[in-house]
C-alpha cells in the first residue's frame, strides 16, 4: 500500500487559513490503513482545527466527508455537487488523490494533509516500512523476495557493501541489511546459487528517466 | 583579457564550443582550440550536452587551461547530487578554471544511455545560489571552505519565446541574476527579428546577454532545424540562400559571420560560436572581418 504520514498542524493551519469554508476529505483505501487519512483522522483533524480557529477568532466552516478511493473517477465524482460550497479541499489521500482531485475541479484548491512516503507494509499497529520502490522492474525472484532496491541503502544489486556489519547496515545498528536478508533467505530456499549469479546493470529507464510513467493495458480499456 | 575583463569593459567577447572527446584522445579538441588560440576569449565546455557520455567539462576544460586557454565549464544538474557538484566546482577553481555555466541538461532518454538515472538532487537556481554560497567561503551544509572560489558565472536564457512563455523566462531569468548569473546564452539565433520581444525587454544594465550562433552544415540541416526545434527561428530565404549557393559550406560559414557581425552591431555582449563537429571551421569564422574586425 502507499504510505503516508501526518502533516504537522501548522503546516496544515498555514495552507488553510486564508480560506473560510473547507472539505476535509478522506480516503478509504491506503491511508485509512496506515491511519493517516481515513475517516477517524479527519474527525480528529477537523476537530483540531475547528478548536484552533475557535480559539483564535477565525471564522472557519469545516466540514467532512471519505471517499472509498480519491485516484478513481466514479468516486471524486460523489463530491461533484458539493464542492462549490468551499474555498478550498484538504485532502487526506495520497499525492495520487489529491492531483486527481486537483485535475478534476480546477477551480478548486487543493492541499495535501499528508505527506506520502513510499509504498510498504504494516509490520504492527503503528509502524510501516518500506518495501517497494516502483522502479518499473520487478527483481524479487533473483533475490528471494526481498528487494535491495527498497531496502538496501544504496540500492546495490550484487551482494553486501563493505559497511554491512553482523547482518546489519551502517547506516544505523537497528536496520537490516538487506543483502544479508537475501542471503539467510536464499539459504532457507536451498538456492544460495542464485547469490553467485551476477545481476546486470539495472534499467533505471522503467523507474523515473524519461519523465512520468504510464501503464497502458488495451486489452482492458473500454 | 579575460573573460571577465571583456565583459566588465563592455568589449564584444567571443566564446567558441569545444566539444571534449567520446573517449580519451584529446587530440583533436586541443588542435581544434589551439587553431583560434588568441582569437577567442573562452571556450565553452558542453557537459554532456544531449545527455550523450563523453569526457566531462570539468575534464575538457582543464586540458585546455593546462594550455594556456581560457574556458567556460559548465555544470548541470543532471548526472549530480550536490555533493558532486561542490566538489567538481572547488575542484575546478583549483585547477583555474574562472568561469562556470549552469545548465539543467536533457534528460538521458535523449541521449545515448537511456537506461540512466537522472539525478536533479538540486534545481538550476539552488545551484546557482550554491555556487553564491561556494563564493560567500561556505558550502550547501553551511560549512566554511579554506579557500573560496570567485567564478564569472553564466547560465542559459530562451530567447526566442513570445508572450505569456516568455514572460515566465524573464521571471526566470531574473531568479537567475539574483542568484548571481552574469551572463546568458542563449539558444542558436539566426534572425535578430525573432527576439526583438526579449531585447525590448532585457534590461542590459543588470546583465549581459550572448547569442549562440551555430554553424549550419547543409540546407538540410537548417530545414530539419526549422521543422523540429522550438523556439527557433530560421528563415525560409536562409534555407533558400544555401540551397542555391554553388558552395553550400562557404555559404553556411558567411550567414555564421554575417549573424556575428549583426550581433557586434546591436551592441549584445558577445556571441557563443557552436560549430557541432566542424570546429575546423573556426578559424574561418573568428578571423574573418565581421567578427574580428
Amino acid at each position: 500500500m502507499i504510505v503516508a504520514d501526518k502533516k504537522p498542524i501548522e503546516e496544515i493551519i498555514d495552507e488553510i487559513k486564508r480560506h473560510t469554508k473547507i472539505l476535509i476529505l478522506g480516503c478509504n483505501e491506503c491511508v485509512t490503513v496506515c491511519e493517516s487519512g481515513g475517516k477517524k483522522e479527519v474527525e480528529i483533524l477537523a476537530s483540531a482545527l475547528r478548536m484552533y480557529f475557535t480559539n483564535n477568532q477565525q471564522e472557519m466552516l469545516i466540514d467532512e466527508h471519505t471517499l472509498e478511493r480519491q485516484c478513481d473517477h466514479e468516486y471524486l465524482e460523489e463530491i461533484r455537487d458539493r464542492i462549490d460550497q468551499y474555498d478550498a479541499v484538504l485532502s487526506l489521500a495520497c499525492g495520487v488523490g489529491v492531483q486527481f482531485m486537483a485535475e478534476k475541479y480546477h477551480a478548486t484548491p487543493v492541499y495535501p494533509g499528508v505527506n506520502t512516503c513510499f509504498l510498504g507494509a504494516t509490520e504492527q499497529r503503528g509502524l510501516w516500512t518500506e518495501r517497494c520502490q516502483a522502479c518499473g522492474k520487478c527483481i524479487l525472484a533473483s533475490t528471494g523476495g526481498i528487494c535491495p532496491v527498497s531496502r538496501c541503502a544504496k540500492r546495490i544489486l550484487n551482494g553486501p557493501c563493505g559497511g554491512s556489519t553482523n547482518g546489519k547496515c551502517e547506516l544505523s545498528k537497528d536496520l537490516d541489511c538487506a543483502w544479508q536478508l537475501i542471503i539467510d533467505r536464499l539459504k532457507a530456499l536451498g538456492r544460495l546459487d542464485d547469490y553467485e549469479t551476477v545481476y546486470p546493470i539495472k534499467d533505471w529507464s522503467t523507474d523515473r528517466a524519461g519523465g512520468p510513467r504510464k501503464v497502458i493495458r488495451e486489452d482492458v480499456q473500454v | 583579457m579575460s573573460l571577465k575583463s571583456k565583459l566588465d569593459a563592455g568589449e564584444f567577447a567571443i566564446l567558441a564550443e569545444i566539444e571534449p572527446p567520446k573517449g580519451v584522445d584529446v587530440t583533436g579538441m586541443v588542435k581544434n582550440a589551439t587553431n583560434v588560440k588568441g582569437q577567442v576569449d573562452a571556450f565553452v565546455i558542453p557537459e554532456m550536452s544531449n545527455a550523450v557520455m563523453r569526457m566531462s567539462s570539468l575534464g575538457g576544460a582543464m586540458i585546455l587551461q593546462s594550455k594556456g586557454m581560457e574556458t567556460v565549464m559548465q555544470v548541470c544538474c543532471r548526472d549530480r547530487n550536490r555533493l558532486a557538484l561542490q566538489a567538481d566546482i572547488l575542484a575546478a577553481y583549483a585547477c583555474g578554471i574562472k568561469n562556470i555555466m549552469a545548465v539543467s541538461g536533457e534528460d538521458p532518454s535523449f541521449g545515448d544511455h537511456h537506461q540512466a538515472r537522472a539525478v536533479y538532487g538540486i534545481q538550476l537556481t539552488e545551484l546557482l545560489e550554491a555556487i553564491q554560497m561556494l563564493h560567500a567561503g561556505r558550502d550547501m551544509a553551511g560549512i566554511d571552505l579554506n579557500g573560496a572560489p570567485e567564478f564569472e558565472v553564466g547560465s542559459t536564457v530562451n530567447a526566442g519565446l513570445k508572450g505569456e512563455a516568455l514572460e515566465i523566462e524573464l521571471e526566470e531569468m531574473n531568479k537567475k541574476i539574483e542568484a548571481g548569473t552574469r551572463f546568458f546564452i542563449t539558444p542558436p539565433l539566426f534572425d535578430i527579428e525573432s527576439i526583438k520581444s526579449f531585447i525590448k525587454i532585457v534590461d542590459y544594465e543588470k546583465t549581459k546577454i550572448i547569442p549562440t550562433v551555430l554553424l549550419l552544415k547543409s540546407a538540410g540541416m537548417a530545414r530539419y532545424m526549422a521543422r523540429n526545434v522550438e523556439h527557433i527561428h530560421l528563415p525560409d530565404d536562409l534555407i533558400t540562400r544555401i540551397q542555391k549557393s554553388p558552395d553550400k559550406t562557404r555559404e553556411c560559414v558567411s550567414i555564421a559571420k554575417e549573424m556575428i557581425g549583426t550581433l557586434k552591431k546591436e551592441g549584445f555582449s558577445g556571441v557563443l560560436i557552436s560549430t557541432i563537429g566542424w570546429e575546423h571551421r573556426l578559424p574561418e569564422i573568428i578571423g574573418s572581418k565581421e567578427v574580428s574586425g
